[in-house]
């Protein structure tokens, strides 16, 4: 093709190309849209979409109702494993991430192992800061001086 | 030996270009490759949250501060509406995981169809925010930068925010009001950026599904061939989706 030669189509071309080949297995193109393949497939979106709603409906009522007498970290563990386990269901289903090429899950995901060390590092810089704060004797100063301005 | 040569020829040619060793076109894993720096921020947001909150010997009650409905606020209703918010986000995933389904089958009526509801999700969800926020905003007198001044505001306008019955708060509260105060302006002024920022998310998530509806309405991914744009932009309503599970659980869970 003539690079001088450009009409609408071939900038299209351009713009997107023909990538149909480019998919494999539940990314192929389909015909059928009532076949059974594709009927099996909207069932387990709508599956997901219920384990989602109860799994949230589950949180909820733990947050309304268990959050004040149940040990703070068991609480902070139950929360965290089922966001993860939402989590999980949403890219793995919805984002269609379970159904591409092993090599291309891992390049997603390994990156995000850097939040492990994140929220280690962090949380305990907060927890030092508290400890200071609380030992710091320039804190019931401040606190006595607001009290006596009132 | 020669068929030993022949498919490590192969294996290098895999990644010598003008192949697709993932399988997954250019579009597609750039947006995987966006949404994975999306996740950092959105990341190192919460994780500042969580750092705040861990070095704050007193801290917001989510129970406290999200208890109101919209015509019910009289009422202790406390998680109820965040839960509707999160229903009808969820929804709007399905919605949008079903209009990218109909995009592999090329049909063109369905991928309409699960489009036109999935913005009705998204605007669904945003008004519900807009809603959050104007009551929160009239509890604190603004959004950021609220809860600053001890003489402007003592603990009374701010004491209901935490958890009556917990007596080491309270003890910290009545000893230690300015620790209460700076609380909670950490406490708002967080929750009005990040909240806000995952509102900006779905806003532009709005925009562009609202902008591959004329697409698919007008043919052009009929022409084209393929619905992949369906796909790309479905990628990032998951994603949009997915932050919101995380911040859910961080503001009005934990």
């Amino acid at each position: 093709m003539s690079a001088h030669n450009h009409n609408q189509q071939s900038n299209q071309f351009y713009y997107e190309g023909d990538q149909s080949k480019l998919y494999s297995g539940i990314m192929a193109h389909h015909t059928d849209v009532e076949g059974t393949e594709s009927k099996a497939q909207i069932k387990k979106i709508w599956r997901v979409f219920w384990i989602l709603l109860v799994v949230t409906l589950v949180e909820v009522f733990i947050g309304m109702k268990l959050s004040h007498s149940l040990n703070k970290g068991l609480i902070i563990t139950i929360f965290l494993g089922l966001t993860l386990f939402k989590a999980g269901y949403i890219v793995a289903i919805f984002m269609h991430l379970g159904d591409e090429f092993k090599d291309f899950i891992v390049t997603v995901l390994v990156p995000l192992v850097l939040f492990v060390w994140f929220i280690i590092a962090f949380l305990m810089d907060g927890t030092f800061w508290l400890h200071m704060n609380n030992t710091t004797p320039s804190r019931a100063h401040v606190e006595q001086m607001a009290h006596s301005s009132h | 030996m020669a068929h030993a040569n022949a498919a490590t020829a192969q294996e290098t040619k895999a990644w010598g270009g003008g192949r697709s060793p993932y399988n997954v076109s250019y579009g597609k894993m750039m947006m995987w490759f966006f949404l994975l720096s999306d996740a950092l921020t959105f990341g190192a947001f919460l994780i500042s949250y969580g750092t705040t909150r861990f070095f704050s010997s007193v801290w917001p009650d989510a129970n406290q501060v999200f208890k109101s409905f919209p015509f019910f606020e009289a009422y202790n209703l406390p998680l109820l509406f965040v839960s509707l918010m999160t229903f009808i986000l969820i929804m709007s995933s399905v919605t949008m995981v079903l209009a990218v389904h109909a995009g592999h089958y090329g049909d063109k009526k369905n991928v309409t169809k699960w489009l036109l509801w999935t913005i009705v999700g998204g605007i669904a969800f945003l008004s519900c925010q807009a809603w959050e926020w104007t009551h929160l905003g009239g509890e604190c007198g603004g959004l950021w930068g609220c809860f600053t001044n001890i003489q402007t505001t003592p603990l009374s306008t701010f004491i209901h925010f935490y958890d009556p019955a917990a007596p080491e708060v309270q003890h910290v509260l009545s000893t230690q009001p300015l620790v209460g105060l700076q609380s909670t302006h950490n406490f708002f002024n967080y929750f009005f950026t990040i909240t806000g920022f995952h509102g900006g998310h779905v806003t532009s998530g709005v925009v562009f599904n609202i902008l591959m509806l004329v697409n698919t309405v007008n043919g052009t991914y009929e022409r084209r061939g393929h619905y992949e744009m369906v796909e790309k932009i479905g990628l990032y309503w998951h994603f949009v989706d997915l932050v919101w599970v995380f911040v859910f659980t961080c503001f009005y869970l934990l």
